[in-house]
């Protein structure tokens, strides 16, 4: 039942026409060309076609919770392992992550530890076995199977329990038996079964090079998209029982664990990625012009937003897009109300506030995404435009081209940001990339380079007409307010969360191979009312997530 | 940081660092005061971004009568021991896919294209992408020769770095290869110190478990490689070279005693603050240079932010990103001079490593006699994004390689040349980096 007969089986429920959704999915990568028609697209979504996807190494959010929930250890010995190499705004694409000799070294020392912890109370690590005695090899083989089983996330084959006995063996001869139990936790703490997901498939490859992934493999696959974690004793046991193989019993797992603790954390993650909200650590804003700034804000900013897409995303009954980018609400404490000049709770305490739907909408009005697309010392139409078209339109905006001499608009009193940037418009060079970018960023003009509403900007009142251009989300608005509104309905910004999920949650860019993946979960997520929830689920059920073509071509 | 040293009896200093210090020439040398020649030859890369400020940074004067300009003012002490290079171009940089910045950070060490790729956007084409750099830099060229018999090869040291793409990346071991730097000093002391000066047995006892779990996990990575496709294969093959690393290097002694002294950290600030740069920068230098003095390797780079980052230099009273202020006019009087005015800060910095280096004697001469730093930067000018006329600075004393107290100007030579000199001043005999086809052999006029 394994393989090929299985997936046709499967697949039979779920047909679709393509065509309505695929015009449309080339828009996410339309750059300057987008009056040109988009790109014919096979509509036929019949054969198996997943994307090749290379081998996946955890990333130090994923090791410190696998970690927490391997061994109990909740010191996040990952914080000092190497930053990952980012790639699409991502820290967790696979082609991009490579193995220095630094990270080796951190890696080990971080085994050591954990194993040194690990060590100190073996009765809990190993109940009922006395390592020292006579009979421990039989114990201590329970011990590398048990523990192996949940390190390497699948059941250990004969060679390896061997040969992670033999380790013990060697441990406990030249030194004592927990020093033997240390060790072998260390070796497993550096494997690449543990520190990679390790994707071999069924044994039958249902074509060259594709294979399905085994019920092991599904478990991991789902926990680390669901909980950036290994998985629990339910998704081993599941996988055991062969119980994650068709799309309706891994929808049920998905959904089960969408409703754990665990999966909040590592859904806010893909939103601080996704909103580059990174930069609220390292950006540098200048106190002169900003008296109202404080370093003590950086963290309220954070929370703000963290608690907002939290709510929306696992409280709010509407769970969705729409929710995400034009609630009038937000979740402030005393001080971070103080900021926003707004009525607000009393404490430290995040509570929800409503807001003048006038002023703020959403995560695009929150101060962490506003003050990040600024600059020190003023607004920046440039940024914030850039961030709206790569993040919610998915539209690369690129780099200004090579040798051309660029002069930036300077801060003059009496001069509106607005009217300095206006030169990008009548440089010729500067007008084509800009007019990409500049003209969604004046709607933002109301919020100042830390967040905070103005109506005047250099003592003249603030004009924050602005517009959309060569993308399918054309428009032209008056504030950011309207902006958000029109960007939440639009087809081009769906799909485009819908990408910027995919990156993420497979570790990996869209491939040609996945289109029909994609047009299934563009559909889903249009069937469910654009609800995040069920597009998380949706990402578990595709030929992308279920299948696996080897990748990571040299 | 005060590099106070820890009271450890001889034994233990000549044994804590493994066991068989006792005995190496280099330490033997050290007790004995022999001839500079003794002592190994070091190397590093000082790496600041977005150029300078041409007429601000050029000496004026002749090849040996010359006076130092505003930017490498601060650098007067040691004018004996530098090389300023006028007139060497980046060839390479306007060859192969990337952006200027892209180009000239990757290109810096590497003297070869940038590889094709879909990692990373760049000039105004949203259908062009690039990859990583596309071969090895000139300072892990140089660690594969100098570096193996010490504990790490090389030592890649961040300030501020940040970001983590093609235009932060000077060091690669080869291409697709890059090395991040360590931008918080309680890494790179954890990664230094932490471990060299325990009791002898303990340290022992270490070795002897990470070698046989490093077997074990090499094991695993070997038994692995066959059942995996070609990419993935070549991944973790990456990996485990990394490992196999580590394992050749656990009887490297390192060396305590002499000049080399455990640094004591205090409490670093916090490594992605604005403010913090300056501070990050000395406790990183200071750290180098006992790494150094220790022999815990011989090649190390210094990287000073990335050339995008917004980094803001408030403690020279400035408001404004360092890469906003590389593209003002250069009519804007102001500007211009806080562009000189981050040159010079800079400049001050690498007197401050060179202050540190010359403080650590060996033999008759200091270990600033037997190192070579390369200052290099992305680009010339920040306005125009050109890789021509690149504003070098060789400084040390390279073990008597190279012939200081100069000012060179070139004629358009290319900086693979430059690489090929760097390496020969090394002991590493070469007739071509990088790109062949930007190189024609060794710079001349640099050596004795």
């Amino acid at each position: 039942m394994e393989g090929s007969q299985r997936r046709a089986q499967d697949r039979g429920g779920r047909r679709f026409p393509a065509t309505a959704f695929a015009a449309l999915l080339v828009a996410g990568v339309c750059g300057g060309a987008c009056e040109d028609a988009p790109a014919p697209v096979d509509s036929a979504c019949g054969a198996l076609s997943p994307g090749g996807a290379p081998i996946r190494r955890m990333t130090r959010f994923e090791y410190n919770n696998t970690v927490r929930d391997l061994l109990g250890d909740d010191t996040q010995p990952a914080r000092a392992f190497v930053p990952e190499e980012e790639v699409l705004g991502y820290n967790n694409q696979a082609a991009a992550l490579g193995v220095t000799q630094s990270l080796a070294e951190q890696y080990m020392k971080a085994a050591e530890r954990l194993a040194e912890q690990a060590v100190v109370d073996l009765d809990t690590l190993m109940p009922g076995c006395d390592a020292e005695g006579e009979d421990a090899l039989s114990c201590v083989d329970g011990f590398v199977r048990g523990f192996g089983r949940r390190a390497f996330r699948r059941p250990l084959d004969a060679g390896e329990v061997a040969r992670f006995t033999e380790l013990f063996g060697w441990g406990r001869e030249a030194y004592d038996a927990p020093t033997g139990i240390a060790l072998v936790i260390q070796g497993m703490l550096q494997s690449p079964h543990f520190l990679y997901r390790v994707e071999l498939g069924m044994p039958d490859p249902v074509e060259k090079d594709v294979v399905q992934l085994s019920h092991y493999e599904i478990a991991s696959r789902l926990s680390y998209l669901l909980w950036s974690s290994m998985p629990d004793e339910a998704l081993f046991d599941a996988a055991e029982a062969g119980q994650l193989g068709t799309p309706g019993e891994i929808r049920a797992m998905a959904e089960r664990m969408l409703e754990d603790p665990r999966a909040r954390p590592a859904v806010l993650e893909f939103h601080r990625q996704w909103l580059e909200l990174k930069h609220v650590d390292l950006m540098t804003k200048d106190p002169g012009t900003y008296p109202a700034y404080e370093e003590g804000l950086r963290p309220l900013w954070l929370a703000e937003t963290e608690a907002f897409v939290e709510h929306v995303v696992f409280d709010d009954p509407a769970g969705d897009l729409t929710t995400l980018l034009t609630a009038p609400y937000s979740f402030l404490n005393e001080d971070l109300a103080a900021f926003y000049g707004v009525p607000g709770p009393e404490g430290e305490a995040f509570t929800r506030v409503d807001l003048d739907p006038a002023q703020r909408a959403g995560v695009l009005t929150h101060a962490s995404v506003l003050a990040t697309q600024a600059k020190p010392n003023q607004s920046s139409p440039i940024h914030r435009g850039k961030f709206v078209r790569e993040r919610l339109l998915c539209d690369l905006v690129p780099p200004p081209p090579a040798n051309l001499p660029i002069v930036v608009p300077e801060v003059q009193p009496g001069v509106s940001t607005r009217e300095r940037f206006a030169q990008h418009r009548e440089s010729l060079t500067c007008a084509g990339c800009h007019e990409l970018m500049d003209p969604i960023g004046y709607t933002f003009e109301h919020y100042d380079g830390i967040g905070q509403w103005r109506d005047m900007d250099q003592g003249q009142p603030v004009d924050a007409t602005g517009e959309v251009k060569r993308t399918h989300a054309n428009g032209s608005f008056d504030g950011a307010i309207e902006l958000a509104h029109h960007l939440a309905e639009n087809e081009q910004v769906r799909q485009c969360v819908v990408s910027q999920w995919f990156r993420y949650g497979y570790g990996r860019a869209e491939k040609e191979e996945d289109h029909c993946s994609m047009v299934s979960l563009q559909q889903a997520f249009a069937e469910s009312g654009y609800n995040i929830k069920a597009l998380l689920v949706e990402l578990t059920q595709t030929d992308a997530f279920r299948y696996r073509r080897q990748g990571g071509t040299p | 940081m005060s590099a106070s040293r820890r009271l450890l009896s001889r034994r233990a200093l000549l044994r804590g660092a493994g066991g068989v210090a006792l005995g190496l020439p280099f330490l033997d040398a050290m007790s004995r005061s022999a001839s500079a020649t003794t002592f190994p030859k070091r190397f590093i890369v000082f790496f600041t971004g977005l150029g300078t400020v041409k007429d601000a940074w050029v000496p004026q004067g002749t090849e040996l009568d010359f006076t130092l300009s505003e930017v490498l003012a601060p650098l007067a002490p040691f004018k004996e021991k530098l090389l300023v290079l006028e007139g060497i171009d980046m060839e390479s940089a306007y060859h192969g896919p990337g952006d200027p910045h892209q180009q000239g950070i990757g290109h810096a060490l590497t003297g070869t294209e940038l590889q094709e790729g879909d990692l990373f956007p760049y000039a105004c084409n949203p259908n062009a992408k690039v990859g990583w750099g596309g071969g090895i830099s000139v300072d892990q060229f140089l660690a594969s020769h100098l570096g193996a018999s010490t504990k790490l090869g090389s030592l890649e040291l961040g300030i501020q770095v940040q970001n983590a793409n093609v235009s932060s990346r000077i060091s690669y071991l080869g291409p697709g290869q890059p090395v991040p730097p360590e931008d918080d000093p309680r890494n790179t002391w954890n990664r230094l110190f932490s471990e060299i000066a325990s009791d002898p047995d303990s340290a022992a006892r270490r070795r002897a478990h990470r070698r046989r779990v490093l077997d074990q996990v090499m094991g695993d990575y070997h038994n692995l490689q066959g059942k995996l496709g070609a990419g993935d294969r070549e991944k973790l093959e990456h990996h485990l070279e990394a490992v196999s690393e580590i394992e050749r290097r656990l009887d490297a002694p390192g060396t305590i005693g002499g000049s080399c002294a455990i640094p004591t950290l205090g409490d670093p600030p916090e490594p992605f603050v604005n403010d913090n740069y300056p501070e990050l920068g000395r406790l990183q230098i200071d750290q180098l240079v006992m790494a150094l003095a220790c022999d815990l390797t011989r090649v190390a780079s210094l990287q000073w932010a990335s050339t995008q980052a917004g980094k803001v230099f408030t403690w020279l009273g400035q408001n404004e990103t360092h890469h906003q202020l590389s593209h003002s006019s250069p009519t804007d009087e102001t500007r211009r001079q806080q562009i000189v005015d981050i040159g010079r800060w800079h400049a001050e910095q690498l007197a401050y490593l060179l202050d540190k280096l010359a403080a650590v004697p060996e033999g008759t001469g200091t270990l600033l006699d037997s190192t070579l730093i390369l200052w290099c930067t992305d680009i010339a000018v920040g306005q125009t994004h050109a890789r021509r006329d690149m504003p070098y600075v060789l400084a040390g004393g390279a073990g008597g390689a190279l012939e200081m107290g100069r000012y060179l100007r070139y004629q358009g030579n290319s900086h693979n040349d430059l690489l090929v000199a760097l390496c020969n001043a090394m002991d590493v005999d070469v007739t071509t980096f990088g790109n062949p086809a930007y190189c024609t052999g060794k710079l001349p006029g640099l050596g004795v």
